[in-house]
């Protein structure tokens, strides 16, 4: 029982992870950036490569940082700044950084093949903890702290700072942000730094968690993350993070109490019950007040 | 009688090759014509290079492009070259008739290899069918792509690709022996065919061998993880781990298995061949057992040279896919050199020549075809050991 609960907390902090980026970009921009499983992707990747050079699994977590940040500014300059620009309906946006997705994909594709790739032997930091009778893997434990931190420095940011306070009147409305004295480019840019560089992350820690990265592993979180701000509420923070745990738990509660066969029927079964009585999602607002 | 003695001269007709003959064994069955038909023979190769199944076409145009430079550097078919039309399918069944229509009518091929993937075979086969030209799957696993067919007749079609239905039995009788199981807990992506269908195939034979299954677990593809549903089958105690999926989740659920239960047994399908499995997992994959129609480490002298001519000219190890395409076209060329019009757009007398293949020596070992042109050929039960592949039957 307590086996499957860490279980369900570590599949929790993944999807939380993945949809934290995914979530601050639709809430600042009101685009779904349907290139961040790719940009996920290339952060594991990117640790592969330093890696395979001799660099230490920590440094290429914070290389994978800069590498996908930077990544992200200029998916923004080439994808959806000229259609920004032109005001183009969100719709136009989502299309655009589905060709990215599909550029960096086959990119990945050329230098690694299509195939399960591993990290260099040994490289990866692994042990065990024992907490009484439980055995818990360490690098787990590592990445749920990771995840923990930076959701907590991610809504630290957006709520006290003052790069926050400008992300947040930029979600509100782009103009008046704008006559306020707000430099939207560089807020944007900001935003989608700190996106790109969560989502290269998770793509690094899930890499090192399976160590089996390959050029789609970013596709299987893209359905999760959606229903994971679906249900608490699009473009919500918090809402993404309590979403992300409680579709984990779900499914390991459907697996302890239905036949497996049942278990996504469950799982997003839960999930339309909570739609129904909020529809909104468990956080979601209907004005544009989020971040 | 006539067939033993094809199938001698058969035999015989590699072995020449293989020491570098040019084979001139084809006398009894493929007089003067032979000598006289020098213009390159066409073989069609219908491959997944893009989309879905370009985790398999592409070693598979190495592998049939390395067959065919060996064959010609070593006088092709009775003195005429191979030359390769190469087409990509793209994954998709359109995909597969365009390029067989291609192959058929305008390339005018005496032969087609392909498609990579079982549901494109399906409707590109029947192309070739009705023009009467041969196909020899290097890669479809599925049931439906020979002897019985959904789209009717089905004899121009022939199948080097070894099926799950003859490995997974295989795999039960031999883990049964050398285990002594009583007991396992199955476990398969439920929304994938591959996994599902070798779900379906385990089951058969587990039950078969009067071998208990105390819990079925399915799963998805798309699970980032498998801690729960690995948690969940070691609660049951059982005495091994059947996992039917390919090679992602396969990882997954061997690491769990390796943190949780290390030393307890866990027998795979097809989707254990590759050694991603050994690389991604490291000792979590020691002891992993599965069925295959090819293994890396087999020590044939047909095996070792393909093995060193692919690592000399792709700088890669080949896997099971490149075998089995760089086969097929070996078990043409035997074919081919038994006909004395290769190059007739009648194809019946090349289609009679392949129906009589028996033992041609490839990487896979001996191959031959039974009545329902697939392949029969040794099945190696392998065990990762050390990181490599180890056959234990």
């Amino acid at each position: 029982m307590a086996d499957q609960i860490y279980n369900a907390v570590f599949v929790g902090s993944i999807y939380a992870l993945f949809a934290l980026g995914f979530t601050l970009v639709f809430s600042v921009l009101d685009i779904l950036n349907l290139a961040h499983p790719a940009i996920f992707t290339v952060g594991a990747f990117t640790a592969l490569f330093v890696m395979q050079a001799g660099v230490p699994a920590p440094v290429a977590l914070v290389i994978a940082f800069v590498v996908c940040g930077l990544l992200g500014v200029l998916l923004d300059r080439v994808a959806f700044a000229p259609l920004r620009r032109r005001g183009a309906p969100p719709l136009s946006a989502m299309i655009s950084s589905i060709g990215v997705a599909l550029i960096l994909t086959r990119l990945i594709q050329l230098r690694y093949g299509p195939d399960l790739q591993a990290y260099p032997a040994g490289s990866v930091p692994s042990g065990v903890v024992e907490l009484g009778e439980l055995q818990l893997d360490a690098l787990r434990l590592v990445i749920i702290l990771v995840a923990l931190a930076l959701m907590v420095g991610l809504t630290f940011l957006v709520r006290r700072t003052s790069l926050g306070r400008q992300l947040r009147a930029l979600a509100e409305d782009a103009r008046a942000a704008r006559l306020l004295g707000v430099d939207v480019e560089r807020a944007i840019a900001a935003t989608f730094f700190i996106s790109a560089g969560l989502g290269g992350v998770a793509g690094v820690l899930y890499g090192f968690a399976t160590n089996s990265p390959y050029s789609q592993m970013g596709l299987p979180f893209e359905l999760k993350a959606f229903t994971v701000m679906v249900v608490g509420g699009m473009g919500s923070i918090p809402g993404a993070l309590i979403g992300a745990y409680l579709l984990s738990f779900g499914e390991t509660a459907s697996l302890a109490f239905l036949p497996s066969e049942l278990r996504d029927a469950f799982a997003f079964g839960l999930l339309f019950v909570v739609l129904v009585v909020r529809p909104n999602g468990l956080l979601g607002q209907k004005s544009p007040d989020r971040v | 009688m006539t067939k033993r003695l094809i199938g001698v001269f058969t035999v015989l007709a590699v072995l020449l090759a293989a020491c570098g003959g040019t084979g001139t064994s084809g006398a009894s069955t493929a007089p003067s014509a032979s000598v006289a038909t020098k213009a390159d023979i066409k073989v069609g190769v219908a491959l997944s290079l893009t989309g879905v199944g370009n985790a398999y076409g592409p070693v598979q145009k190495n592998g049939v492009q390395l067959a065919a430079e060996r064959i010609n550097a070593a006088g092709g078919a009775n003195g005429a070259k191979l030359q390769l039309v190469i087409e990509d399918d793209q994954s998709t069944t359109d995909g597969g008739v365009t390029a067989f229509k291609k192959l058929v009518q305008q390339d005018r091929v005496a032969a087609i290899l392909g498609p990579t993937l079982s549901g494109t075979a399906v409707a590109a086969h029947p192309v070739a069918q009705s023009a009467q030209t041969p196909v020899i799957a290097i890669s479809n696993t599925g049931d439906g792509i020979v002897g019985k067919c959904a789209y009717g007749p089905c004899d121009y079609v022939f199948r080097v690709s070894l099926g799950e239905s003859a490995a997974i039995p295989e795999t039960v009788k031999t883990v049964k022996a050398k285990l002594n199981l009583k007991n396992v807990v199955v476990m398969y992506a439920q929304d994938e065919k591959f996994s599902s269908d070798g779900f379906a195939i385990f089951k058969k034979a587990l039950e078969a061998n009067g071998i208990t299954i105390k819990k079925e677990i399915a799963y998805s593809r798309n699970d980032v993880d498998l801690s729960v549903p690995v948690t969940q089958a070691l609660a049951e105690t059982p005495d091994a781990i059947v996992n039917t999926s390919l090679a992602g989740p396969a990882i997954k659920v061997l690491q769990e298995v390796a943190k949780r239960k290390p030393g307890l047994p866990v027998i795979g399908g097809n989707g254990f061949n590759t050694p991603a499995i050994a690389a991604s997992a490291g000792a979590a994959a020691e002891g992993a057992i599965s069925g295959a129609a090819w293994y890396l480490d087999n020590p044939s002298a047909e095996n070792k040279e393909f093995v060193a001519a692919y690592k000399a000219k792709y700088n890669a190890d080949p896997d099971q896919f490149a075998a089995q395409a760089y086969a097929g076209l070996y078990v043409l060329l035997d074919a081919l050199k038994r006909t004395p019009t290769p190059n007739s757009v009648l194809h019946d007398k090349l289609k009679a020549q392949i129906e009589l293949t028996t033992g041609v020596k490839t990487p896979l070992g001996e191959v031959s075809f039974n009545k329902d042109h697939d392949v029969t050929q040794k099945i190696y039960v392998v065990q990762i050991k050390g990181g490599k592949f180890v056959p234990i039957n």
